[in-house]
C-alpha cells in the first residue's frame, strides 16, 4: 500500500529523518527543500499527500499551499509548523490544510495522521451512508446506532462520534490530539488526561464482556480500533 | 539645528506676513492720489526745465526758471545750485545741501524767498553738467505731509517687523528646544538602558507637561511589562530546569542501563518530560500571543451557552473520576459572544480543569454562564480549599502556582494565559471565595473590541 508523498521541509535532519521513517513505511518520498521547489513539484498532482512545513524558504508553506489550491490541486496537506499558537494553527487549517501538526512532534503523531490523511483520500468515494463493520462491531451512520455481536449498544451521541471516528480510521493509529481535533474540534492541547478518560468509558461499553477487545492502546501513540 | 532655525524662520515669516497685512490695510486707507499727483507734477516740472536746458542752454534755464516762478503757484519751489551749493537763479531762502544727496525724490525741509518759515516740501533732484543741480519742488500741506512721513515709516516698520519676528522666532525655537531638548535627554538616557529616567515636569501644566506625563505614564507601563518579563523569564528558567534535569537524568539513565523493560520505562519518561517542556513553551507562546492581541482576526459570533455545555460534558468524565461532580446550569437562550472560540474553549476548558485539581475529596464544581445586556459571565466555582485574599494576585501571575510541590509542570500557567485570553476579549477574570471553595469568572463584553471588528 505505498503511497507517493512529497515531502517540503527545508532542515535536512528533520527531513531524512521523515523520509526515512516514511519509506520505512513502504511510502515512496520525494523531497524539496524550498518552497518554490515544493511548488513546481507539487503542480503534476501525482501525489497522494503533501507534507509542507510551514516556514520555507524562497516560498512560504502557506503560499505554496493557497496556490495549489488555486490552481485547484486537491491533494491532501498536512502542515508541520513551529508556529504553535491555537491561532496559528486555526489560520494553517483555514488556508486549505487538510491537518496541521505543530513541531515538535513524534514521528507516531506524524504517522497516524499521515495514515488518517491517505485513508480520508480512500474513503472519499464511500458514501456516508455506508455502514461501517470492524470484527463483529457493526455502525449505521445513518441512525446512529451501533450493534456488537447483534447487541445494541447504548451510546451517548459524543461516545459515538468517537467510535465513528475510530471505526474510520479501522486498524490505524489514532492519537489523543487528533480525537480532540476531529471529535470536539478544539486546537488547543489539555493540561489533564480527559481524552483519555472519554476513550476508556467508551472502551467499558464497548469491550466489556467481550473475549475480543475492540480499541486497543497503542503504547507512546494513542489508540486503535481492530478486529 | 537645522529643525530650531526652521522654527526661526518659520516664525519670522509668519510675523513679517502678518505685520505686512497689517502695513497693507494702513496704507491702503491713508495713500490717495495727492501724494501720486505731487510727484508728477514735480516731475514734470523738472523734465521741462532740464530739456530747456538740454536745448537752451543755461541762459535759456535762466528764462524758463524765472518764467516758472513767475507764473506758478507760490508752493512751487525752484532753483538751480552750482557746485558749491549756491543758488545762481531760483526762489529757494534756504535750501537743502545738494552736495550731500543724490538725484531722485527727497522730502526735504525748505524755506522759500519770502515766506517766514520753512516748510516740508518734495523736491526732485536732476544733475546738470559741470556738477550743477536743478531743484524742483512744491511745498507740501500739513496732512499730505503727515502722510508722507507715514508711508515711509511704515516701509521702515515692515523691516523693524520682519527682523523683530525673526528675533520671536529665534527665542521661541530656543524654548521649544529647551524644553523638547528635557525630554530628549530623559529618552537618550533610556536608550542607554537606564529605565527609572523620567521627563521632569515644570509644574506649568502646559502642553509640554501634558507630553511628559503621557511619556512617564508609557514609561511606567515599559517597566513593568519589563518587571514582569524578567519574572517571566526567571520563573520560566526555573520552571523549565527540573523537567530538563529529569530528562537529562532519564536519558543517561536509559543509554546505561541493559534491561530492555528498564529502557523502555527510562524512555516513556525522557518523552513524558519532553512534552511537558513542549506545553509550557506552548503555553508561554500563546500567552504573549493573547497580550499582543494577535488573533482578534479570528474573532467570530457563536454561543458561549453552547460551547460551555461542550466542555462541561467533555470534563464531566474527569470530574466524576477524580471523585468530583460536574454540574452545569445551562443558560435559557443562546448568549451570542463576539470572540475567539477556540482560545475561550481554552481558558474555560483551564478554569475546569484547575477546579477539578483542587476540588480535593469530592466536592462539587459548577460551571455557569451569566448573560447581561453588555457583559458575560462564565463561572466555575468549586469546593476545594480556595485562594486567601492575599495570594490571588500571586496566582494570576505567570508560574505564580500556589502549591509548589504539584509535580504537573507548567500548571501555573493555566491562570495567567485565562488571563492574557480576557484581555484579548477586553474582558476580566476575577477570583472570588466560593464560600468555601474558590469562584472563577471570566467576564467578557458581549460586544467586539473597536480594533476587532
Amino acid at each position: 500500500m505505498g503511497r507517493k508523498i512529497l515531502l517540503v521541509e527545508d532542515d535536512r535532519e528533520t527531513s531524512s529523518y521523515l523520509a526515512k521513517g516514511l519509506s520505512q513505511e513502504g511510502h515512496s518520498v520525494e523531497q524539496a527543500t524550498n518552497g518554490q521547489d515544493g511548488l513546481f513539484r507539487a503542480t503534476d498532482g501525482s501525489f497522494d499527500l503533501i507534507i509542507l512545513d510551514r516556514m520555507l524558504p524562497v516560498l512560504d508553506g502557506l503560499s505554496v499551499l493557497r496556490a495549489l489550491r488555486a490552481a485547484h490541486i486537491e491533494t491532501p496537506v498536512l502542515i508541520l509548523s513551529a508556529l504553535a499558537s491555537v491561532g496559528d494553527r486555526i489560520e494553517g487549517l483555514e488556508c486549505g490544510s487538510d491537518d496541521y501538526l505543530v513541531k515538535p512532534f513524534s514521528f507516531a503523531e506524524l504517522l497516524a495522521r499521515v495514515n488518517a490523511l491517505l485513508r480520508r483520500r480512500e474513503a472519499r468515494v464511500d458514501p456516508a451512508d455506508h455502514r461501517l463493520t470492524v470484527g463483529d462491531l457493526e455502525i449505521d451512520p445513518l441512525s446512529r446506532s451501533v450493534k456488537r455481536a447483534g447487541k445494541k449498544l447504548d451510546l451517548k451521541p459524543r461516545e459515538y462520534l468517537l467510535l465513528e471516528y475510530f471505526a474510520r480510521n479501522e486498524g490505524r493509529v489514532v492519537t489523543r490530539t487528533m480525537l480532540l481535533e476531529q471529535v470536539w474540534d478544539y486546537h488547543f492541547d489539555p493540561g489533564t488526561n480527559v481524552i483519555d478518560v472519554h476513550v476508556s468509558r467508551l472502551r467499558r461499553k464497548l469491550d466489556e464482556g467481550f473475549e475480543k477487545p475492540l480499541l486497543h492502546t497503542v503504547r507512546g501513540a494513542g489508540y486503535m480500533l481492530a478486529a | 539645528m537645522p529643525t530650531t532655525l526652521r522654527i526661526a524662520l518659520l516664525a519670522g515669516l509668519l510675523a513679517l506676513l502678518s505685520n505686512l497685512a497689517v502695513i497693507g490695510f494702513i496704507y491702503e486707507r491713508t495713500h490717495d492720489d495727492a501724494v501720486a499727483s505731487l510727484h508728477r507734477q514735480v516731475t514734470e516740472q523738472s523734465k521741462v526745465l532740464t530739456d530747456v536746458y538740454r536745448s537752451g542752454g543755461k541762459a535759456a534755464l535762466d528764462g524758463a526758471i524765472q518764467d516758472t516762478l513767475a507764473y506758478a503757484d507760490p508752493q512751487t519751489a525752484v532753483a538751480l545750485i552750482d557746485s558749491n551749493g549756491r543758488q545762481i537763479e531760483g526762489n529757494l531762502a534756504q535750501g537743502p545741501s545738494v552736495q550731500s544727496m543724490q538725484e531722485g525724490f527727497h522730502s526735504a525741509i525748505i524755506r522759500l524767498r519770502g515766506q517766514p518759515s520753512p516748510h516740508q516740501a518734495e523736491i526732485v533732484l536732476s544733475r546738470l553738467p559741470k556738477d550743477q543741480w536743478l531743484v524742483s519742488g512744491r511745498l507740501v500741506g500739513e496732512g499730505l505731509a503727515f502722510r508722507l512721513t507715514l508711508e515711509r515709516s511704515l516701509l521702515l516698520a515692515l523691516v523693524v517687523a520682519g527682523l523683530l519676528g525673526l528675533l520671536c522666532g529665534v527665542i521661541l525655537a530656543h524654548y521649544v528646544s529647551l524644553r523638547i531638548g528635557k525630554i530628549a535627554a530623559v529618552a537618550n538616557r533610556i536608550s542607554a538602558r537606564d529605565l527609572s529616567q523620567r521627563v521632569p515636569l515644570s509644574g506649568a501644566g502646559d502642553s509640554f507637561d501634558r507630553l511628559g506625563v503621557q511619556i512617564n505614564a508609557m514609561l511606567d507601563r515599559i517597566s513593568k511589562l519589563m518587571e514582569e518579563l524578567r519574572l517571566l523569564t526567571d520563573s520560566l528558567a526555573h520552571d523549565l530546569r527540573s523537567p530538563v534535569t529529569r530528562l537529562r537524568a532519564s536519558a543517561h539513565a536509559a543509554a546505561e542501563t541493559t534491561d530492555p523493560a528498564e529502557q523502555e520505562e527510562l524512555l516513556t519518561s525522557v518523552v513524558r518530560n519532553a512534552d511537558a517542556l513542549i506545553r509550557i513553551l506552548t503555553t508561554v507562546l500563546e500567552i504573549s500571543r493573547s497580550e499582543a492581541l494577535t488573533g482578534r482576526n479570528q474573532f467570530a459570533w457563536f454561543d458561549v451557552g453552547e460551547l460551555a455545555a461542550e466542555l462541561a460534558e467533555m470534563y464531566d468524565p474527569l470530574a466524576d473520576e477524580r471523585g468530583a461532580s460536574l454540574n452545569y446550569d445551562a443558560p435559557k437562550r443562546p448568549v451570542p459572544l463576539y470572540g475567539h472560540r477556540q482560545l475561550l474553549a481554552q481558558a474555560v476548558s483551564n478554569l475546569v480543569e484547575n477546579a477539578i485539581r483542587y476540588a480535593s475529596g469530592g466536592g462539587e464544581i459548577d460551571v455557569r454562564v451569566r448573560p447581561g445586556e453588555k457583559q458575560i459571565r462564565i463561572e466555575v466555582g468549586d469546593r476545594g480549599p480556595g485562594i486567601p485574599l492575599d495570594r490571588r494576585q500571586e496566582a494570576r501571575k505567570r508560574f505564580g502556582r500556589l502549591d509548589s510541590s504539584r509535580s504537573d509542570e507548567g500548571a501555573g500557567l493555566g491562570l495567567a494565559l485565562v488571563e492574557s485570553i480576557a484581555h484579548l476579549h477586553n474582558g476580566e477574570l476575577s477570583l472570588d471565595d466560593n464560600r468555601p471553595g474558590l469562584l472563577t469568572t471570566l467576564e467578557l463584553p458581549v460586544h467586539p473590541p473597536q480594533s476587532a471588528r
